[in-house]
């Protein structure tokens, strides 16, 4: 058929096209709006309030770049800033490695495997905040279960949560243990998505399985490993409820990621402006390392296994 | 930048600030922390709604920590509950910031007597000659104490009366704590058998972020001035203070007679009355609005109240308040006075107090409050003699969030054995006194 030659039909087309597109248009609206109202919105407005001093109860004044300069000396904000690298490198690699382990087991015929899926996945599902209050006893030194437990084999356990050089790895594994399970389920639906002739063709080649791992599972998990690491390096350069349920960002600051201090300065200092600005810092740190992420991965990863 | 800045914040403020008035009615907005008080906060708005059945409240609860950060966003966003619990800490910059109705004139019009109320009490809510509120209740320190814990270790309470310490030897506060320290051999803190890092039952309990329940009432009894007047530095690097400070991180210490600070420091630690309650802890140094906290947690009959021991300069409690506030961008600033007037009249407190709620505004009231618990068989009356005798309030300063944050976090240090106290001291005054 040449739809080309007739023209009503054309016509016809084109306004099926256009009536499409507004349809379109009107499905994509609430999102449009929801991510202007309450996403770009506010990002131009935390931009604009990083350049003023504002204590929520007052005019916000204008101040040019003094918080910017500010931050120089302020050996809180930058510690906070070193606190932030320092957490995500306690979280990341643990918690992708473990969610790997995890999804290859879940993946092997085992078992009761849809019930183990469904476990790991509760921390999860979980409340932090309800769950800070029960790792708080957990990691109570004096009358908490951890030291309890470790007192059986004679071990005296750490004051954990206000030991400055434990707090920080104790909330990092804390989130690990809560987050194992979910980023399990992206390598889960990746593992699940290579082509079992792959294998098959390897075994037949007499390939070790260590050699298919590293061949065929890693390279074809590539997708699934950028979304993985992007949300998750995300999240955890985010991280704030652990915190704030558990240490509240002490012993002496040990624990204030560079999000803790936001919060600390807006809502305890009303310093929303200088806030402000420590925000804009972590947007801008957060950008750039997924972008690096992203070019990283941009001419290794193939998105088509046929 | 002002419009746009509120604009932000308004956002999910703006969403839930529906209602309003129709047929002629008012809605008010009424925003208060404590879920303790809550039966009684509602019992005063009964009471309130049958003179003014046109007047509707609405109630806004929050717990302390987000109250103060919802109520600085609802201010920014210019949609503030219209009358809201005040505490002195607070109260100040928002004076300062003229977020607060004043009610000079309205107080002068209705002709209250406003000698009903204490006089340190009803001026704590005065600043720059203008009156921003009415007394809603008063607070002191005491030592609660379990009495099974007291007859266990052959301590007749009688004894509490006369307690005495001195950063020396500790005194015979000191010792009465090492008596109720014991570890899980039965052992308690002064025998040679004690184990330290062993111990099932602590001597008392600290637990607060400001130094309100815990050490500045050791600095009353030692002489220290934690600022020399309203408004004025902070001094709580003088040496009867850190004499102080230095006493209070002894008993975690030096005596190990306090629940260890890795459990009890704030702001994640566990609360004084969590401790009593568990049997980790024979007392706590605690204040009267906690009351019923402590009640629900332990049985019937096993709940006493003490004073505070006396230290080298004498006797001494800190006491505070709440008061009523009136939003200052209010729509309704008639109906928010009514409610403001009524929750601060003789017959509003007569309800929370006859609830057993907290030590009322109005002085007369006093008895009911004792009475209600001399129901629940407790003697309360040491939370006032204590304010009877030496006291301080909060410090009063625009300067107080600085002070709050950088006194949390050294005194915990401290409290951990990792700071010395003269140098947090020292900071902790510097850091608040610059702003």
């Amino acid at each position: 058929m040449n739809a080309n030659s007739n023209p009503g039909r054309r016509k016809s087309l084109h306004r099926r096209h256009l009536r499409s597109a507004a349809e379109a248009y009107a499905m994509l609206a609430p999102s449009i709006i929801g991510f202007t109202v309450f996403l770009i919105a506010p990002i131009i407005v935390v931009v604009a309030l990083s350049f003023y001093d504002w204590n929520f109860l007052s005019d916000p004044e204008f101040v040019g770049l003094a918080n910017y300069r500010d931050l120089a000396g302020d050996d809180r904000a930058i510690q906070s800033i070193g606190n932030t690298f320092y957490y995500v490198l306690l979280n990341i690699p643990a918690q992708t490695v473990l969610a790997l382990l995890l999804a290859l087991a879940m993946n092997a015929k085992i078992k009761a495997r849809n019930a183990f899926r469904v476990i790991y996945v509760l921390p999860w599902m979980a409340m932090p905040v309800a769950l800070g209050v029960i790792w708080r006893w957990v990691f109570d030194p004096t009358f908490g279960g951890l030291n309890k437990f470790l007192g059986l084999f004679g071990v005296d356990g750490a004051a954990w949560l206000t030991d400055s050089s434990w707090a920080m790895p104790v909330i990092a594994s804390v989130n690990v243990w809560q987050y194992t399970g979910y980023t399990m389920l992206f390598f889960l639906a990746g593992l699940q998505a290579i082509p079992t002739q792959l294998y098959e063709a390897a075994n037949v080649d007499g390939a070790s399985k260590t050699y298919q791992f590293f061949k065929i599972t890693m390279p074809l998990l590539r997708p699934a490993m950028l979304f993985v690491l992007i949300t998750s390096v995300i999240g955890s350069f985010q991280v704030f409820d652990t915190i704030h349920v558990m240490t509240g960002g002490g012993p002496a600051g040990a624990t204030s990621t560079l999000n803790y201090q936001i919060y600390l300065e807006s809502f305890t200092q009303r310093s929303a402006g200088y806030a402000s600005m420590l925000a804009v810092i972590l947007f801008g740190i957060i950008a750039a390392i997924t972008l690096l992420q992203v070019l990283f991965f941009r001419k290794r990863t193939v998105y088509d296994f046929s | 930048m002002a419009a746009a800045a509120a604009l932000a914040v308004a956002a999910p403020a703006g969403l839930a600030a529906c209602g309003g008035g129709d047929d002629g009615n008012v809605t008010l907005r009424y925003a208060f922390w404590d879920d303790n008080q809550r039966p009684a906060v509602e019992a005063m708005i009964d009471a309130f709604n049958e003179d003014h059945p046109d007047i509707t409240v609405e109630l806004e609860q929050n717990p302390w920590d987000d109250y103060w950060t919802a109520l600085d966003t609802q201010l920014a966003a210019q949609s503030a509950p219209d009358v809201f619990w005040n505490h002195v800490s607070k109260f100040p910059t928002f004076a300062d910031q003229d977020v607060l109705l004043p009610i000079t004139e309205q107080i002068d019009q209705a002709g209250l007597d406003t000698s009903a109320y204490p006089a340190a009490l009803y001026d704590s809510w005065a600043y720059d000659g203008e009156q921003y509120g009415l007394p809603k209740d008063w607070d002191s320190i005491a030592l609660v104490y379990r009495i099974d814990a007291l007859e266990a270790a052959g301590i007749d309470p009688a004894e509490i009366e006369d307690l005495e310490w001195n950063p020396d030897d500790g005194g015979s506060y000191v010792e009465f704590l090492q008596r109720l320290t014991i570890d899980a051999d039965g052992d308690n803190a002064l025998s040679p058998e004690f184990d330290p890092d062993n111990v099932e039952q602590y001597g008392v309990a600290m637990s607060s972020s400001t130094g309100q329940t815990d050490w500045w009432n050791y600095g009353v009894q030692n002489g220290c001035e934690l600022q020399p007047g309203p408004f004025e530095e902070y001094t709580l690097d003088t040496p009867e203070c850190v004499e102080a400070i230095q006493f209070t991180a002894d008993l975690y210490n030096r005596w190990q007679v306090a629940v260890p600070a890795t459990s009890s420091n704030q702001p994640n630690g566990g609360l004084t009355y969590e401790f009593v309650s568990a049997g980790q802890s024979a007392t706590a140094t605690d204040g009267s609005w906690t009351l019923s906290a402590y009640r629900d947690g332990l049985d019937e009959g096993n709940l006493a109240v003490g004073p505070l021991p006396a230290g080298p300069a004498g006797d001494g409690t800190v006491i505070n308040g709440l008061s009523h506030a009136i939003y200052a961008g209010t729509e309704h600033p008639d109906e928010a006075w009514e409610l403001v007037e009524f929750l601060g009249s003789e017959e509003a407190q007569r309800i929370a107090t006859d609830l057993g709620s907290v030590w009322p505004g109005v002085s007369s009231l006093n008895q009911g409050f004792t009475d209600y618990w001399a129901g629940e068989g407790v003697d309360v009356s040491g939370f006032q003699t204590a304010a009877e005798g030496p006291n301080i309030g909060y410090p009063l300063s625009l300067n107080d969030s600085v002070y709050a944050q950088i006194a949390m976090e050294e005194f915990n240090e401290v409290w951990l054995g990792s700071r010395d106290a003269q140098e947090a001291a020292t900071t902790v005054a510097e850091t608040a006194n610059a702003g």
